[in-house]
């Protein structure tokens, strides 16, 4: 009886039992097509035009510099980087008392729903970056920043404005200066300089 | 040792498309052929190619111990002074390494031979360790092959635990992996490290050797986002990274690497000489010389080998009989090294090559090379095998 369950005469092998693959099948294979430019391949300078304000999303369309589904989303994207509070107290004490509100049902849809506190939002500010890239390519992008009522502005759309236009110069500056630093200060190609194959 | 005809499974080139083996086919001409297959005992493989490939390995590293302790013998094998302090480093603190290959002459009657070890940049690995598998798994399912067939393989599943292994003690889990552009075969190897990096629950990004950086300031190498790669897998051989524009930063960055650098020292046909000094009259070791004078003429029954060269590029080689035959090829810059000649086994027109795999120290599994020359090349096909 034991004998059959535990037979002593197991064959003893020499393979492993089951193998797979993760990646370097057929459809995964696609799949690292697809992401290897962006290992590839790094900026290496980057622009910005003058970036500019809009209270809404018909008046950016109404501008005519963008198309409405730019307008869309870059709108989308200000209202996600606008900070959020779980509760109204902790808003106001941070950006001001009456500066802060419950994003109005268009908002909380834009967001994909949930509920939070938010300083008002007074409107957006969208501009165009350049960028060339290691690969020769260039390509342009949109930027965007939310413009809002705090403290300092005290809901003054000029002066939420130009804050705004302060937190996209700096974030700007950012990028460009780690875009610089990247082409000026590494060294690359010290290695792998001879053409061969190298398996054997 | 037997090589059987049989027939192929009928859409095993769509199989390879659909499993990344891009490479089956080189140049118009087949690389992976399953028109045959070489048939062992499991006594053959167990005696004859699993016992001697982790003796062979102890030999090899009690050999690494004393040369890190040697600057003699790191002269002796040419390795630059600037890496003996790397090399002897990473020894001492016990760099653990991923894996490794032994060449071997082996007819199936008389101990196998040891023609040279792949310690650094091994390939043929994919196809060894996982293409082969699946082919057997297949031709038994499809009524080719007998039921109680089996296979000397478990390569891949030695590869997961190593690594699984080795991620434990990697910062952030992370192993980034890499080869010089322009190779589709030494992509496709390193994508299956990766795969199976994966498998183990690894980070394991690529980068090419080209791309690697160094950035001021930045205590290991970079990636392409300047980001530290603090581990890095690379195809690519220690001889030529030493002496390359980085090859001093190699020595000073914290960067860890898999194989490690006491591999320069296995990597280098030296060290069958080495070997053949130490342990001379071993029953898998084939008499080695260093070459004295590169220009006296190559006696019959020797093999005439560089201490760096790859895929049988300028070995050059007499028979006892004063056949001759010799590969050409870049390697011509460095010392030689000359072996007794030790014919290959014959099956029809074809000479077969033994390729048995270490991974950590454990003998795991097999991959068999034929070529219509004595010696292997990069055009060599690659013959699956059975056990029966």
């Amino acid at each position: 009886m034991e004998k059959q369950i535990h037979p002593t005469h197991l064959p003893r092998r020499k393979r492993s039992a089951r193998l797979s693959l993760a990646m370097m099948g057929a459809s995964a294979f696609g799949l690292t097509a697809c992401t290897q430019p962006a290992e590839d391949e790094h900026l290496t300078d980057v622009r910005f035009d003058e970036p500019k304000s809009y209270q809404g999303v018909e008046e950016c369309v109404a501008a005519n510099v963008y198309t409405r589904s730019a307008c869309e989303d870059a709108y989308e994207a200000s209202l996600e980087s606008v900070p959020r509070f779980d509760t109204l107290e902790a808003c106001e004490a941070e950006h001001g008392e009456g500066a802060c509100a419950a994003p109005t049902d268009e908002q909380a849809q834009a967001a994909g729903g949930g509920s939070w506190f938010m300083p008002a939002m007074m409107g957006y500010m969208v501009g165009n970056m350049l960028a060339n890239t290691s690969r020769g390519r260039s390509f342009e992008r949109v930027y965007q920043e939310p413009v809002y009522r705090n403290r300092q502005n005290q809901g003054n759309w000029n002066a939420a404005a130009s804050q705004a236009s302060q937190r996209v110069n700096q974030r700007n500056e950012a990028l460009r200066s780690s875009v610089v630093q990247n082409r000026q200060a590494t060294t690359r190609r010290g290695l792998g300089t001879r053409s061969a194959s190298w398996g054997s | 040792m037997l090589r059987i005809n049989v027939s192929e499974r009928p859409q095993w080139k769509t199989l390879a498309k659909e499993l990344g083996f891009h490479f089956h086919t080189i140049d118009g001409e087949p690389y992976w052929k399953e028109d045959a297959y070489y048939q062992f005992t499991l006594e053959q493989i167990e005696q004859e190619i699993e016992a001697p490939t982790e003796a062979l390995h102890e030999m090899c590293m009690a050999l690494v111990d004393k040369v890190c302790h040697s600057n003699a013998l790191m002269q002796r094998l040419a390795i630059p002074e600037h890496m003996w302090d790397i090399i002897h480093h990473s020894w001492r603190s016990g760099q653990p390494p991923l894996y490794g290959r032994m060449d071997f002459a082996y007819s199936g009657n008389g101990p196998a031979k040891l023609l040279e070890l792949n310690y650094d940049t091994p390939t043929s690995l994919y196809e060894a360790g996982f293409f082969q598998w699946v082919w057997l798994e297949q031709a038994i399912e499809q009524g080719i092959l007998p039921r109680h067939a089996d296979q000397y393989n478990s390569i891949q599943e030695r590869l997961l635990n190593a690594m699984a292994h080795l991620g434990d003690r990697l910062e952030n889990r992370t192993l980034y992996f890499s080869c010089v552009k322009g190779s589709d075969e030494e992509r496709a190897t390193v994508s299956y490290l990766q795969d199976i990096a994966l498998q183990a629950g690894l980070q394991a990004p690529f980068i090419y050797i080209e791309d690697i950086g160094i950035a001021p300031g930045v205590e290991h190498f970079v990636d392409l986002d300047d980001h530290p790669i603090t581990a890095l897998f690379k195809l690519y051989p220690w001889e030529e990274m030493a002496v390359e524009a980085f090859g001093e930063a190699v020595t000073q960055l914290n960067t860890h690497w898999f194989e490690p650098p006491w591999k320069a020292v296995l990597s280098n046909k030296g060290i069958l000489p080495l070997l053949w000094e130490e342990y001379e009259g071993h029953p898998n070791l084939l008499p080695a010389y260093f070459e004295k004078n590169s220009h006296s003429p190559l006696e019959a029954g020797w093999v005439r080998k560089p201490f760096f060269s790859r895929e049988g590029s300028n070995i050059s080689l007499i028979t006892p009989s004063g056949q001759q035959e010799s590969v050409g090829g870049p390697y011509t810059d460095n010392p030689w090294i000359r072996q007794a000649y030790h014919p290959l086994p014959r099956f029809g027109d074809k000479h077969a090559l033994i390729g048995s795999w270490v991974v950590g120290d454990r003998a795991c599994g097999m991959g068999i090379r034929e070529d219509v020359g004595r010696i292997t090349k990069d055009t060599s096909c690659f013959i699956p095998h059975a056990i029966l």
